[in-house]
């Protein structure tokens, strides 16, 4: 070993260090003969994967990446490659920002003066490489389904947790770079939650006195905030959620979980496809522990996000996770035939192809008519929330983007929690308050 | 004082050490052009992460963070080397972005208590120690 200037060491690359088994064909990846991108990959998936004990890689039927990464990293791991291995699809644009819609939502143009050459850079490889320009945190929407079992790497920790639970695919949290490395090489480290031992559950979750025919999207979305906490990096399984309850209303349950906590999988007994009782969910051992939730639970969480800084609310987001058709059909129904106040913004997240159909609906004609803003983008800001400078308060219906937006704020904005009906009434009337 | 950790990512560095008591995550508590530490109304706020050596318990959150790294590692302002008590996966992945060393593991002490911020550390991931060199 030798020490650079830098104090950074050589390294170099010795085939006995490779404790993963490679069939030939990934022994050539590693070696360059498919090209210096791919090469570069499969040592970030090696290196990884023998860091964390695993014995292989594992072939990946689905990817889900995201569309902002650094435009070198990008060129450096698509050099040489001619398109993704496998049925990819791009997660939302960041930060809110849409090249298109931009200054309909009041963001900053030196903000966008930075961002909108890169994203058109990052536009060309994406489409080029056959990256499908889907731009949602839900993959579903657009047609994005592996089937259980199957193992995929998919970005978000929304999009995670749900393939896991709702689909019963296989998917790790994986970081960005792993994500994209597996996306461009077909493959994935096979560790976490790749394998049967690590998906079952450890904390056993159970309702008392929760109405599910009247809790609202909000409530449902504090219910998992709360969770998440109490659950951290374990594996959930909730008791007593009603068979009928569909997609609109899981997310809101699922995805705050992996916010206010790193929770890689929920099962749902009676519904998600590995829990069809709670024995086998918990693969047939006591929980670690046992959570009751009660309305009590439900209002102390929400608590945390309901006092706006003062009466009037500036913007008013919902799209965290993005939009189903019926959401935006609810909130075209409550805007039609009225505006928003002069001083309000709405913002409003969904999957493009999701936009196209609201327009052939006549819902995205009626919302935009009253003066909302529907864009494919990140509604939780993440990372860089370029909110408009005059925005001190922000009513959303969503826990997972009041949480990442008061964390970005760092103080300047206030967030308050209210359910979709409340949000949309709040857009017309400027009033923040949550009743 | 040499200590016994494990590596999960190999190699050998030095510097000056910053030590933080929190979980720490790459998107949100740096920022990848200065290299600063950003956690909010913490006493270090602003201290440059750049080449040395961040101890922390260990990291949350934030998937997007390897990107960040790599970023900071072009600019020239990535750390020298990371250790921690529990590293999780994306630490780890944000470790090998930025082409350092990171170590994990010391059953025998409490890492974030035994190294103070200025302190020298020595690491040899590839023979799983690191070494402390308290300031005379």
């Amino acid at each position: 070993m030798t020490l650079l200037s830098g104090g950074i060491s050589y390294m170099p690359w010795i085939k006995e260090r490779w404790k993963l088994f490679l069939t030939k064909r990934e022994e050539d990846m590693a070696a360059g003969v498919y090209g210096k991108g791919i090469e570069k990959a499969m040592k970030i998936l090696v290196k990884f994967g023998n860091a964390f004990g695993a014995e292989k890689l594992v072939k990946i039927t689905s990817a889900h990446t995201m569309p902002v990464e650094p435009l070198e990293l990008l060129k450096e791991f698509a050099e040489d490659v001619e398109e993704v291995a496998v049925f990819t699809t791009l997660h939302p644009l960041m930060s809110a920002f849409s090249p298109d819609k931009y200054e309909s939502m009041g963001i900053d143009r030196d903000f966008a003066g930075e961002e909108l050459p890169v994203s058109e850079k990052r536009a060309e490889i994406h489409k080029r490489l056959g990256f499908n320009r889907t731009y949602s945190c839900l993959p579903q929407l657009a047609g994005n389904l592996p089937r259980r079992g199957e193992s995929i790497s998919w970005i978000g920790t929304g999009a995670q947790i749900m393939a896991n639970s709702l689909l019963g695919a296989r998917t790790n949290r994986d970081g960005t770079v792993i994500n994209l490395c597996s996306a461009l090489t077909g493959r994935t480290p096979l560790w976490g939650m790749h394998l049967d031992e690590n998906r079952k559950a450890q904390v056993l979750v159970k309702f008392i006195g929760i109405n599910f025919d009247t809790i609202t999207d909000c409530q449902i979305g504090a219910i998992g905030y709360h969770i998440g906490a109490i659950a951290r990096n374990r594996n959930v399984v909730f008791e007593g959620i009603p068979r009928n309850y569909g997609l609109d209303l899981l997310k809101y349950l699922m995805a705050p979980l992996s916010t206010s906590g790193s929770v890689s999988i929920c099962h749902l007994t009676g519904i998600t496809p590995e829990a069809p009782d709670s024995q086998t969910a918990l693969g047939g051992k006591k929980p670690d522990e046992v959570v009751t939730v009660g309305e009590k639970e439900v209002l102390a969480t929400w608590q945390k996000f309901r006092e706006a800084s003062r009466d009037e609310v500036d913007l008013v987001i919902i799209g965290c996770p993005h939009c189903t058709i019926g959401e935006i059909k609810s909130i075209a129904g409550l805007l039609d035939g009225k505006k928003i106040g002069n001083n309000q913004r709405l913002w409003l997240g969904t999957a493009e192809q999701n936009y196209r159909l609201a327009q052939l609906m006549g819902y995205a004609g009626i919302i935009e008519t009253a003066g909302g803003v529907i864009s494919s983008t990140c509604m939780a800001t993440v990372p860089c929330s370029p909110l408009p400078g005059d925005v001190k308060v922000v009513k959303t219906n969503s826990f997972k983007a009041a949480h990442y937006i008061t964390s970005f704020q760092r103080g300047k904005v206030s967030v308050v929690v209210d359910d979709i009906v409340g949000c949309i009434k709040s857009a017309i009337s400027g009033c923040a308050e949550v009743r | 004082m040499k200590i016994r950790g494990r590596a999960i990512n190999k190699g050998m560095a030095a510097g000056t050490a910053v030590v933080l008591e929190t979980p720490f995550s790459f998107i949100g508590d740096m920022n990848p052009k200065t290299g600063e530490l950003t956690m909010a109304g913490h006493p270090l706020a602003g201290l440059p992460l750049a080449g040395k050596v961040i101890v922390f318990p260990t990291g949350k959150g934030g998937t997007i963070a390897p990107f960040i790294t790599y970023l900071a590692r072009k600019n020239g302002k990535a750390p020298r080397a990371i250790l921690c008590e529990q590293v999780d996966p994306i630490t780890a992945e944000c470790a090998m972005v930025m082409d350092i060393p990171l170590m994990d593991s010391f059953p025998s002490v409490e890492l974030t208590k035994i190294i103070k911020t200025g302190d020298t550390v020595k690491i040899d991931a590839d023979a799983g120690q690191i070494s402390i060199n308290y300031p005379e």
